[in-house]
C-alpha cells in the first residue's frame, strides 16, 4: 500500500492534466466570447469588462432558434428511425439467423470500414438523383443507411448476450417472435439501446460534413453544419465566431450531462463487447 | 395431464447421432427421471419432447396428438430451465403470469391463478421483487411457478436444482415430490444426479450415448441392473466391480475366479461358458467384514461418517469400497477379509450384460 501512493499521486496528476488539456480550448473560447465586438483577443486572458451580449447577438445573428429547429427536426428524423431498424436487425441477426446466413452481418461489418470521406462523392450523385439535394431528407437518409453498420453491430452484441434460455421460456409460455421480441427482448436491450439512441444523438447533431456538402441552405442543416456558414459570414468577428460556436455547443454539453451515466455506460459497454 | 410416448426417436446433429432410437411410454400422472452422464442426450431428449430441438427421425406422442411438428407453445407442455430463465425486467407476479397473459387469460383469473401458485409455493411475499431481488431457491420457486399457472399436460424439468446448494436441494427435491404428489401431474425430470433419480422418480430412464440403458422402477435399477454401465450409475457410492473369468461349470454351479478369490454361484445352464471373462458386482453395503470371506485385503482408506464407516480396501489387482454400519475400529495398512451373500451380488458377461442373478 505505501507503494501505491505515489502511484495515486501521478495518475491524478495525469488526469489533472488531461482535464486541463481538454477544458483549456473551451475557456479560452469562452473568454473570447466575451471579450468586446471588433477585438482580437488573444483567448489567455479574462477580459475586464465580459461582453455576455455576445451571446445574444450571436443567437440572433446565426437564427440559432431556427438552426435548433432545424437540427432537432434531422435527429428526428434519422435516430428513431435508425434505433428501431438496428434493433430489430441486431435481434434478427443475433436470434433468428443460421449459420448459413452469417455472412449477412459481415456486410454489416464492412460497412464499419468504410470512412464517411469515402461515401461522400457517391452519395451526392445519388442524392441529387433522388431529387433530395438541398432538404432535410439529404442529411436524414443517408445518415439512417450510414449508421446501420455501427448500431447493427451494437445490437446484435447485445442479443448474443441474452440467454438463449429467455428465448425458449417466452416460446414455451406461448410468445410469438414477435412478441418475444416486443415484450422480452426490447424491455431487456432497453439500456443498449438507449446508449445507442444518445450516440447517435450526438453523432447526428455534431454532423458536418455530410450537411454542408448535401445541403445548401444553412437554415435546412445541423447546428454544426450550420456553423461552417456562420464561420464564413462572421469569420473576421472572433468574440462572435466564439460565442457562436459555444452555442452551438450547448445544447451536446446539455445533453450530455444529463445522460452522463448511460453515456459512460454505453462506453464501457463497447469497450466490454469490443 | 397427460400420456407421452416416443417411437424411435432420433436426434442427428448433422452427421453425429445423439439421440439413437429412443422407445419410451410414459404414463398419466407419472414422474419420469432421466438419469446419465454429462452428454449423454438426457437435456436434448428433454428439448425434443418440448419442441426445442427438431427431432430427426421417429414420433413424439402427447395424449393423443403427434407432436413432431407442432411449436412448442402448442404442445401443452411447461418447462423449467436449469438457469430459472426469469424474465430479469419483470417481478415474481408478471413472470409467472406471462404465459397466462399472451394466452389472453382475463385479468381476474389471471390474478387468482398466480395468487394461488404463489400460495401453493409459499411465495406470497416475493409476487412485487424482480428476479435479482430472489435467491436461488426462491428463483427456482418462481419457475416452478411459471410452470404450474398453465397447467401444462407435461411438466418438463431441465437439471432444476443444480444451481442450488446441497442443503436447499435436498429441500426443494421434497417440495417437489409433494407438489407432483398434489398436482399429480405427469412430470419428466432431468438430472445427472442419481440421488435425485432414486428419490423422485416413479420411473427412472438410464441413458447413456444417446441410448435407453434401463427403464423401470428406482429399486429395480438398484436391485437388478441390465448391464454394467445402470450398475456402476445407479447407487451411491458406486458399485464394486470385480473383473474374473469362469473357471468351471459343474451342473448348475459356476466356478469363478475373481482377484485371486474363487466362488462357487448357481446360475442357470448355459448362461456362461468355461473360459468367459465375467465381472463381478457387488455393492459397498453388501459387504461384511467375515474372517472366512473369500476377499481378502488391506484397509487403504477410512472414512468415519459418523452412522457409517466407509473403507477403501485393496486387493490383489483392484480395489474395493466397503460401507459398514456405526464407527468401526480399522487401522490404515491392517488386513482384513470381506464376505458377502450370494444374493447380493451381479454378475455381468464380457458383452456387459447382465447374467441372471444367482437364486
Amino acid at each position: 500500500m505505501r507503494t501505491a501512493a505515489p502511484n495515486t499521486l501521478v495518475a491524478r496528476g495525469l488526469i489533472i492534466l488531461l482535464m486541463i488539456v481538454t477544458l483549456l480550448p473551451f475557456l479560452s473560447m469562452l473568454s473570447a466570447a466575451l471579450a468586446p465586438q471588433g477585438t482580437y483577443p488573444n483567448g489567455l486572458q479574462w477580459p475586464a469588462d465580459p461582453q455576455w451580449g455576445n451571446f445574444v447577438k450571436a443567437f440572433e445573428v446565426a437564427k440559432m432558434d431556427q438552426l435548433l429547429l432545424s437540427s432537432a427536426l434531422i435527429v428526428l428524423g434519422v435516430v428513431p428511425v435508425a434505433v428501431l431498424i438496428a434493433t430489430m436487425a441486431g435481434y434478427g441477426l443475433a436470434k433468428l439467423t443460421t449459420n448459413k446466413y452469417k455472412w449477412l452481418y459481415l456486410v454489416f461489418v464492412f460497412g464499419l470500414t468504410l470512412p464517411f470521406e469515402a461515401v461522400i462523392t457517391p452519395l451526392y450523385y445519388e442524392v441529387r438523383a433522388l431529387g433530395l439535394l438541398n432538404t432535410r431528407f439529404a442529411i436524414i437518409l443517408p445518415l439512417i443507411g450510414l449508421y446501420m453498420p455501427f448500431g447493427v453491430y451494437w445490437m446484435r452484441a447485445h442479443f448474443l448476450n441474452v440467454p438463449h434460455d429467455l428465448t425458449e421460456a417466452a416460446q414455451l409460455d406461448g410468445a410469438t417472435r414477435w412478441k418475444e421480441f416486443v415484450l422480452v427482448q426490447v424491455p431487456l436491450a432497453r439500456p443498449a439501446i438507449m446508449s445507442l439512441t444518445i450516440l447517435l444523438f450526438l453523432w447526428t447533431w455534431n454532423q458536418f460534413l455530410l450537411p454542408v456538402v448535401l445541403v445548401q441552405d444553412p437554415m435546412q442543416r445541423t447546428m454544426a453544419g450550420a456553423l461552417g456558414a456562420f464561420q464564413g459570414q462572421w469569420g473576421t468577428d472572433i468574440p462572435l465566431l466564439c460565442a457562436g460556436s459555444l452555442l452551438i455547443l450547448t445544447p451536446t454539453v446539455v445533453l450530455f450531462l444529463i445522460f452522463q451515466r448511460q453515456f459512460v455506460a454505453a462506453l464501457m459497454q463497447g469497450a466490454v463487447k469490443g | 395431464m397427460a400420456e407421452l410416448t416416443l417411437r424411435s426417436v432420433y436426434k442427428n446433429y448433422g452427421e453425429v447421432p445423439v439421440i439413437k432410437g429412443v422407445d419410451l411410454d410414459i404414463g398419466h400422472g407419472e414422474f419420469v427421471v432421466f438419469v446419465g452422464p454429462s452428454g449423454c442426450g438426457k437435456s436434448t431428449l428433454l428439448r425434443m419432447i418440448a419442441g426445442l430441438e427438431d427431432i430427426s427421425g421417429g414420433e413424439i406422442r402427447i395424449g393423443d396428438r403427434i407432436v413432431n411438428d407442432v411449436e412448442p407453445r402448442d404442445r401443452g407442455v411447461a418447462m423449467v430451465f436449469q438457469s430459472y430463465a426469469l424474465y430479469p425486467h419483470m417481478t415474481v407476479y408478471d413472470n409467472v403470469g406471462f404465459g397466462l397473459k399472451l394466452a389472453n387469460t382475463p385479468k381476474d383469473v389471471r390474478d387468482r391463478k398466480i395468487r394461488e401458485a404463489a400460495r401453493v409455493l409459499q411465495m406470497e411475499h416475493l409476487l412485487d421483487r424482480r428476479p435479482a431481488q430472489l435467491s436461488g431457491g426462491q428463483r427456482q420457486r418462481v419457475a416452478i411457478g411459471r410452470a404450474i399457472v398453465r397447467q401444462p399436460d407435461v411438466f418438463l424439468f431441465d437439471e432444476p436444482l443444480s444451481n442450488l446448494d446441497a442443503a436447499l436441494r435436498g429441500d426443494m427435491r421434497i417440495e417437489l415430490a409433494r407438489l407432483h404428489h398434489d398436482l399429480g401431474a405427469t412430470m419428466i425430470y432431468v438430472t445427472h444426479d442419481q440421488v435425485e433419480a432414486m428419490t423422485l422418480g416413479d420411473k427412472i430412464v438410464v441413458l447413456d450415448g444417446g441410448i435407453v440403458q434401463q427403464v423401470g422402477s428406482p429399486l429395480e435399477l438398484y436391485n437388478n441392473p441390465t448391464n454394467l454401465f445402470v450398475a456402476g450409475f445407479i447407487g451411491s457410492p458406486r458399485m464394486n466391480m470385480l473383473p474374473g473369468h469362469v473357471d468351471d461349470l459343474i451342473d448348475d454351479q459356476v466356478r469363478i475366479s475373481v482377484d485371486g478369490a474363487s466362488l462357487t454361484l448357481p446360475l442357470p445352464f448355459g448362461s456362461v461358458s468355461k473360459g468367459d471373462s465375467i465381472t463381478l458386482g457387488i455393492r459397498p453395503h453388501a459387504l461384511v467384514v467375515s474372517p472366512d470371506g473369500p476377499l481378502s485385503g488391506t484397509v487403504q482408506l477410512i472414512e468415519q461418517l459418523g452412522n457409517e464407516t466407509v473403507v477403501r480396501v485393496r486387493l490383489k489387482a483392484s480395489e474395493l469400497t466397503v460401507v459398514l454400519p456405526g464407527q468401526g475400529n480399522f487401522v490404515v495398512g491392517s488386513p482384513v477379509s470381506l464376505g458377502f451373500a450370494l444374493a447380493d451380488i451381479h454378475l455381468f458377461n464380457a458383452d456387459k450384460k447382465r447374467v441372471r442373478r444367482p437364486s
